[in-house]
């Protein structure tokens, strides 16, 4: 059963910004990576979801409400990351946790103190003067407080330090151990790699995949640099390898399902180094929309 | 329909300001009873010769010589006008579109309360607000009058000049609001929460200020503060007064709509 539905949902900004007959779902148990680059629509369409914006055209439900008409009562069970973080500044960390969590109509606050451990949170200080960071986790914390079954998370790790990343990450995991329902927007491949089942491309507003990570990874394209011993192995390399470039002693390639091949073609050579250079979800999508345009 | 922990904080906000307005009108107050004589005019009535069409302007041009009508002319011609008005301004841009303009009404809208709820509940803080200024005023006024001129003031003429007072305040914290909740952006907001009422001020001074532009009174809405009326006793004011609170019930009831059909760019 899906939990959160988005069917045919369109807000036209004009200048081609905007979402355009947007349609996905995520299942009940079901963490769905919504990925996208900056300007895609990503926000626009949790705006939606979270029922500050109504739609233009096409609808959103989240449990079979509607989100513009039944905004309210789908909040009790919604925890809700925002892509920008923005409190009452002249409260302290913690005033605005309690403020929350009473506004909320909260009875028990261990929740917080648990979440504020596991973040390190210095709740002490005014949220106007905390790092971008920091208020991040106070997002974060505050997106948990009333232990919720739905999780919208827009680019809920901007901000952290690697550390905090990977704390917020496990986070997701035992969220989803427990089958909450989780939407997290993202432009980092890794993050949604690592904590979706499905992941969700859009691009100008409209929909480009929707797929699960396994085959997204599958026909993701790998990067390798190799360092040969010396530049005719490198030069020899290449005329055996279709999507390569040397340059002295150094080849650049391409491996897609290959890798294998690759390994053993590589293992007949002298060989000094390998690396695979981190990629970004732009240089990723470009090859998977290559890819797509290759089948 | 009211959320207590948005009013409180609401309230807690408003405590400085409101501290910093009974300051100022403690002032005034003291020092303005203080200069009425009743035996020879006063001080203020000396200057109301010299320059009369400046003191008109301001409404300081008292219709009768008690000390009702003094505290009528000199207190709520002007200061009690324009303190509440500015609190107005500051608190209801405060209470929603900064909000919007800076994104923490996320916060407010991320939880399971009504919007209804959110936007009456602010309303409330707005209009507490300005009842403790204008109750203070009060309280301050016969205080500062029964103790300087013991039996002098018409208490319930003043009461009820202060019960106009009021209605005139809601109506422009109403459309300090109503700008509030129309607008994104605090600029906007300010602009015509500020502006609408300062204008009608303006020409409410134009029209005082002399037989051309009376008719000019037809065009600003601080006509229905008849402040020489209630002293007069004139049946119209009660009129006018109960179109002072209705007109700021139709402008709350459009601030409710407007924010919950708007769209939150937030």
């Amino acid at each position: 059963m899906s939990v959160l539905t988005v069917n045919q949902l369109s807000r036209d900004y004009g200048n081609e910004r905007g979402i355009f007959d947007l349609t996905f779902q995520v299942k009940e148990g079901e963490a769905l990576g919504f990925l996208g680059p900056n300007g895609a629509g990503k926000t626009t369409t949790i705006r939606h979801l979270m029922g500050f914006l109504r739609p233009e055209k096409g609808s959103c439900s989240i449990n079979g409400l509607d989100c513009w008409k039944h905004r309210a009562t789908i909040q009790k069970d919604l925890g809700y990351i925002p892509g920008e973080i923005s409190f009452f500044d002249d409260m302290t960390g913690k005033e605005f946790l309690n403020f929350y969590s009473s506004f909320r109509n909260l009875k028990t606050t261990s929740r917080i103190n648990e979440l504020i451990d596991r973040f390190d949170l210095n709740t002490r200080g005014k949220l106007k003067k905390m790092s971008k960071g920091m208020k991040q986790k106070v997002g974060i914390v505050a997106a948990f407080i009333h232990d919720p079954q739905v999780l919208i998370l827009d680019e809920p790790t901007s901000g952290l330090d690697p550390l905090m990343q990977n704390r917020f990450i496990e986070l997701i995991l035992e969220e989803k151990q427990k089958g909450k329902t989780i939407l997290m927007s993202s432009h980092m491949f890794e993050e949604v790699e690592r904590t979706c089942h499905r992941v969700c491309i859009i691009k100008e507003g409209k929909l480009v995949a929707v797929d699960s990570v396994d085959s997204l990874k599958a026909s993701q394209a790998k990067k390798f640099v190799i360092t040969f011993e010396n530049e005719e192995m490198a030069a020899d390399f290449t005329t055996k390898w279709e999507e390569s470039t040397y340059r002295s002693n150094q080849v650049t390639l391409i491996a897609r399902q290959n890798i294998n091949d690759m390994i053993a073609l590589l293992s007949t050579y002298s060989i000094s180094n390998i690396t695979s250079p981190e990629q970004g979800l732009e240089e990723i999508f470009l090859q998977y929309y290559g890819g797509s345009e290759h089948a | 329909m009211l959320n207590i922990t948005l009013y409180k904080r609401g309230m807690r906000e408003n405590i400085k300001i409101i501290l910093a307005f009974a300051a100022v009108l403690t002032m005034y107050f003291t020092i303005i009873v203080t200069m009425f004589d009743p035996t020879f005019g006063s001080a203020l009535s000396e200057l109301a010769k010299a320059m009369p069409e400046l003191m008109n302007m301001f409404g300081m041009n008292p219709s009768s010589s008690t000390l009702t009508g003094f505290m009528s002319a000199y207190l709520y011609g002007f200061i009690m006008l324009i303190f509440p008005m500015v609190f107005s301004i500051i608190c209801a841009n405060r209470l929603v579109a900064r909000h919007v303009d800076k994104g923490s009404m996320v916060y407010l809208l991320s939880a399971p309360v009504k919007r209804k709820t959110i936007v009456f509940t602010q309303i409330n803080v707005l209009i507490s607000g300005i009842f403790i200024i204008v109750l203070y005023a009060t309280a301050l006024g016969i205080a500062a009058c029964e103790s300087s001129f013991p039996g002098e003031l018409d208490i319930p003429k003043f009461i009820f000049l202060n019960i106009g007072v009021f209605g005139l305040q809601l109506l422009i914290g109403g459309i300090c609001f109503l700008s509030s909740c129309i607008f994104n952006e605090t600029k906007y907001s300010i602009a015509f929460g500020a502006g609408i009422p300062a204008l009608a001020y303006v020409i409410q001074m134009l029209a005082n200020s002399g037989e051309e532009l009376s008719n000019a009174k037809y065009a600003t809405f601080f006509t229905l503060f008849n402040s020489d009326g209630i002293i007069a006793g004139d049946t119209v004011t009660y009129i006018q007064i109960l179109v002072l609170f209705l007109t700021s019930f139709i402008l709350f009831t459009a601030s409710v709509i407007t924010f919950t059909r708007k769209d939150m760019p937030i």
